[in-house]
């Protein structure tokens, strides 16, 4: 048995797009965190009272006991180096000439990732401290970009 | 059912919440590229569209002649012995009069995919395609159709080398 072959011509593959668009919404724990980004140029946590857990970002319930959450706290823009990795390629694949250091910055009990600036690779450290710096009040857009980056707090 | 629900829980949302500002949100675009491997049966269909022939594959076995072409026969399972070109005309199978694209918006005249099966072929092996140049009205199962072309320097080995069937009547002998 002779298996029929590949014409030379034939096209190898068919190449394609698929059109996948969202809007993402921010719930309303979400809203609220970010409304307070947005507007006061605050990171919100909530408590637990009966965990003794300190959510960053803020939840709606607590994610242990289920409990809802009532008592939101600023949390400031202060927080440390958790850890963190050297980015070399940009999220389409192509190389960056500059690396850009993502961190999980620790605030409270939990933490956001983000940039950090200001500093070169080689100087972070797991357990520096780190703070926020925030866009100007009018080019807040409410999403997680309202902040540049974390940098090092000169001492 | 839903339709006696008044109140869904949840936050309801309207466009007009997004506009105001009324609620925070996100927009994003995935990049979701593929590249889809013809294998060798679908390769040559497709370069034979850009010859502007519609090919088949045959099982001298099953004496079966099946478009698109296949490398395997559905029947036996041994290989295919040989592409065949075939005819393009055929005779309409089934259709559907759709006044909705594919993306969802509503469209006044209708556009008409049909089930069309290929002259040369064995009975009932046929495409999918659409139908043109015909009144919606007019369209029945069992109308002979003939394809319609791209011109040869505008093909570039697709299914959409053919624009559309048309109806078409055999010549009397």
């Amino acid at each position: 048995m002779t298996w029929l072959e590949r014409e030379r011509n034939a096209p190898a593959a068919w190449p394609g797009v698929l059109p996948v668009r969202n809007r993402y919404t921010f719930g309303i724990a979400g809203e609220r965190f970010f409304r307070a980004l947005k507007d006061k140029g605050q990171i919100l946590g909530s408590r637990c009272p009966r965990c003794e857990v300190l959510y960053v970002p803020a939840r709606a319930f607590c994610e242990r006991c289920l409990r809802g959450l009532e008592d939101w706290v600023d949390v400031g823009t202060r927080g440390e180096v958790h850890t963190f990795t050297v980015l070399h390629a940009n999220p389409d694949g192509t190389f960056r000439e500059t690396p850009e250091v993502i961190a999980l910055v620790r605030l409270g009990d939990g933490g956001l990732v983000h940039r950090l600036g200001d500093v070169a690779p080689e100087d972070v450290t797991i357990g520096m401290t780190v703070e926020a710096v925030l866009r100007p009040p009018t080019e807040r857009q409410g999403s997680i970009q309202d902040i540049v980056h974390f940098r090092p707090v000169k001492a | 059912m839903t339709a006696k629900i008044k109140e869904f829980p949840g936050t309801a949302l309207s466009e007009k919440d997004f506009e105001t500002g009324k609620i925070l949100f996100v927009n994003d675009q995935m990049k979701a590229e593929y590249a889809w491997d013809t294998g060798t049966a679908i390769g040559e269909y497709l370069a034979g569209l850009k010859r502007g022939v519609i090919l088949g594959a045959r099982c001298l076995h099953c004496r079966k002649t099946v478009v698109p072409p296949r490398l395997v026969c559905e029947w036996c399972f041994r290989p295919m012995q040989e592409f065949v070109p075939l005819q393009d005309t055929g005779r309409v199978n089934t259709f559907s009069l759709c006044y909705v694209t594919w993306d969802v918006r509503r469209i006044q005249e209708p556009e008409i995919p049909a089930v069309i099966e290929i002259d040369g072929a064995s009975p009932l092996h046929g495409i999918m395609h659409k139908l043109g140049e015909v009144d919606p009205k007019k369209v029945s199962i069992g109308m002979t159709v003939k394809a319609v072309w791209k011109p040869a320097e505008d093909r570039q080995g697709a299914i959409t080398d053919i624009l559309h069937f048309k109806p078409w009547k055999e010549a009397k002998q």
